[in-house]
């Protein structure tokens, strides 16, 4: 049974399905049925080291970047509608094989092209993004962007990071102001 | 802005709102309305759909009051006897007849509690290209109950909208409850005279069910010029209580026109001041009785002979004595030729406290009688006639 996390809490992810190896976190969102642009939402993640940046542009997983160099972390593709069930971008990461120096692992949500569109996560319908234990297929956390974000158009999820040899969850929920880019300079990435 | 949602609580206390829709358009006239879904976003109860034909929910907790402070429409809600089944209200704005929403000047949705604006959310025809449906805002249930500015749109109006809402399948199995008639219907030729020789083309009963809806009856003709026959008719409400013989004398309602012929001659018929015109001369057009009572099987009868000497006629009813406005009185007034063609108008969107209506428009355009429902209230000839522009002098009279 999934847990949902008020913004700001966290959880065990070790304590709460204790033979987690490898997560999945989808995003999933409905197909706009209304005139205009279609709604592309775009999951990505920051891979970074103890200082909360990466440590090279090679830790920016997204659209066109979809995995690392030793394949731990996997982006399963661009869905640029949000047509079909459930996730409709994933992410996968392997907790277990991760580099010894990844400490924090942030994932991000964001609409593209949003200001050229006038696109808000208020507009877009049934938005998640959830974090699922790949070989069990167990839903460990769900977070629902619809309610919990409305005007934003680029949002940190939530962060997956090393707590004294436990991996741990923090729904994190913080709109974030432009789009991709700039949010992945303050990553450090080099854009 | 567009996008933004805001939980009702953070506002207010109160389950009893008022939500208005703004809608300002040179070139659009715009119908609301507000559909009532289920958890998955249908409308599974077509009560729920609160529209022109339908101004309120059964048990009253959507009810659409008209155009009150300033708004195109006002609705008044209480969430707190609302079916748990509904959970979200959705309120639509749509262009009636031709043109789309970026000829919008300017809109908005407001929300009050406590007389209280709590929300306002505007909107203007730039936000907006081709539709001619919007989806304007949303008052929904999630956990609590929450407003959400939408401001998005379908092109292909009413019905795309309705078939998001899974009406389409609705109308299919209903079309009898839901008198869905979101686009003008464009002028339906009723040959007035047809020759025995020829099959009648018999169109049976066309009801006008909203404002400005227009019929046609050709006056192209095989003989003579046909008249037709206008007809009001109206119940008295069954008397409740002990006080109902201290107050109650039954409704009586008065048919009557204001014409204006070809020739521009002027008048108006009606029996208040015992004026019932003539079927032989000018203006050839006659009121059969004064039914005092509504109980006349066949109501009053305004019949008019020369429809091709007319240039425009408006049909009105009003109400004499016995009740202080339509809501009560269930109006009804259906014209009727010779062939058994009938035009039903009902008089379905009463406003309290009025108690004339401007019924239809009966037009001579080219060959043709234009019929176009009007029901428009007011309190009385003279705000009746500065709207319709006849120009007689007025004072009261009684019968």
């Amino acid at each position: 049974m999934a847990i949902s996390l008020n913004k700001g809490g966290n959880l065990s992810l070790t304590k709460s399905d204790p033979g987690l190896k490898k997560i999945s976190v989808g995003l999933g969102w409905d197909v706009r049925q209304t005139e205009g642009a279609d709604f592309d939402l775009d999951a990505s993640c920051f891979l970074t080291g103890e200082t909360g940046k990466v440590r090279s542009d090679a830790d920016f997983i997204f659209y066109n970047q979809l995995q690392t160099p030793d394949g731990t972390v996997q982006h399963t593709g661009d869905n640029l509608t949000g047509e079909g069930e459930g996730d409709d971008e994933s992410i996968i990461v392997d907790l277990a094989n991760i580099s010894a120096d990844i400490f924090k692992l942030a994932f991000t949500v964001t609409i593209h092209d949003a200001q050229a569109r006038s696109q808000n996560f208020g507009q877009v319908a049934e938005a998640f993004i959830r974090v699922v234990n790949v070989d069990t297929n167990n839903e460990i956390v769900r977070y629902d962007l619809s309610e919990d974000a409305s005007t934003e158009t680029a949002m940190i999820f939530g962060e997956v990071y090393r707590n004294a040899g436990e991996w741990k969850f923090r729904a994190v929920g913080q709109g974030f102001a432009g789009g991709l880019g700039p949010l992945a300079q303050n990553f450090g990435v080099h854009i | 802005m567009r996008g933004q949602k805001i939980k009702l609580a953070d506002s207010t206390q109160s389950l009893q709102l008022r939500a208005g829709i703004g809608a300002q358009s040179a070139a659009l006239s715009f119908d609301i309305s507000c559909f009532g879904v289920d958890a998955s976003g249908q409308l599974s109860d077509d009560r729920y759909f609160v529209f022109y034909n339908q101004r309120t929910s059964p048990e009253g907790a959507l009810r659409m009051v008209g155009s009150q402070s300033g708004d195109a429409e006002t609705f008044e809600i209480d969430l707190s006897k609302l079916p748990a089944t509904i959970q979200k209200l959705v309120f639509a704005l749509t262009v009636d007849g031709a043109g789309e929403m970026k000829s919008l000047q300017s809109g908005y949705f407001r929300l009050e509690a406590d007389g209280q604006e709590i929300a306002r959310f505007p909107f203007a025809g730039s936000d907006f290209g081709a539709e001619k449906a919007v989806i304007v805002a949303e008052i929904y249930k999630k956990d609590v109950w929450r407003l959400s500015a939408v401001g998005q749109g379908f092109a292909g109006g009413l019905s795309a909208l309705l078939k998001n809402f899974g009406g389409e399948e609705l109308e299919a199995k209903q079309p009898e409850s839901v008198p869905i008639s979101p686009v003008v219907a464009p002028p339906i030729p009723i040959p007035i005279a047809a020759t025995p020789t020829q099959p009648k083309v018999n169109l049976g009963k066309v009801t006008l069910d909203k404002k400005g809806e227009k019929t046609a009856i050709s006056l192209i003709k095989g003989g003579g010029v046909q008249p037709f026959r206008v007809n009001l008719n109206w119940e008295a409400p069954a008397k409740k209580g002990f006080l109902a013989s201290l107050t109650g004398s039954a409704p009586d309602l008065d048919l009557g026109c204001m014409f204006r012929l070809k020739n521009g001659r002027g008048g108006v018929i009606q029996p208040l001041g015992n004026y019932f015109g003539s079927q032989s001369s000018e203006p050839f057009i006659y009121l059969d009785k004064d039914d005092r009572s509504g109980a006349a099987q066949d109501g009053e009868n305004l019949t008019i002979f020369r429809p091709d000497e007319i240039d425009l006629v408006m049909i009105f009813a009003l109400i004499y004595e016995g009740a202080a406005d339509f809501t009560s009185v269930n109006g009804r007034v259906t014209l009727k030729d010779q062939n058994g063609n009938e035009i039903l108008i009902r008089l379905g969107a009463p406003e309290r406290g009025l108690g004339f209506c401007a019924v239809a428009t009966i037009r001579n355009v080219g060959g043709h009688i234009e019929i176009t429902k009007e029901e428009q209230y007011f309190k009385g000839h003279m705000e009746a006639d500065q709207r319709f522009g006849f120009g007689f002098n007025w004072k009261a009279g009684s019968k």
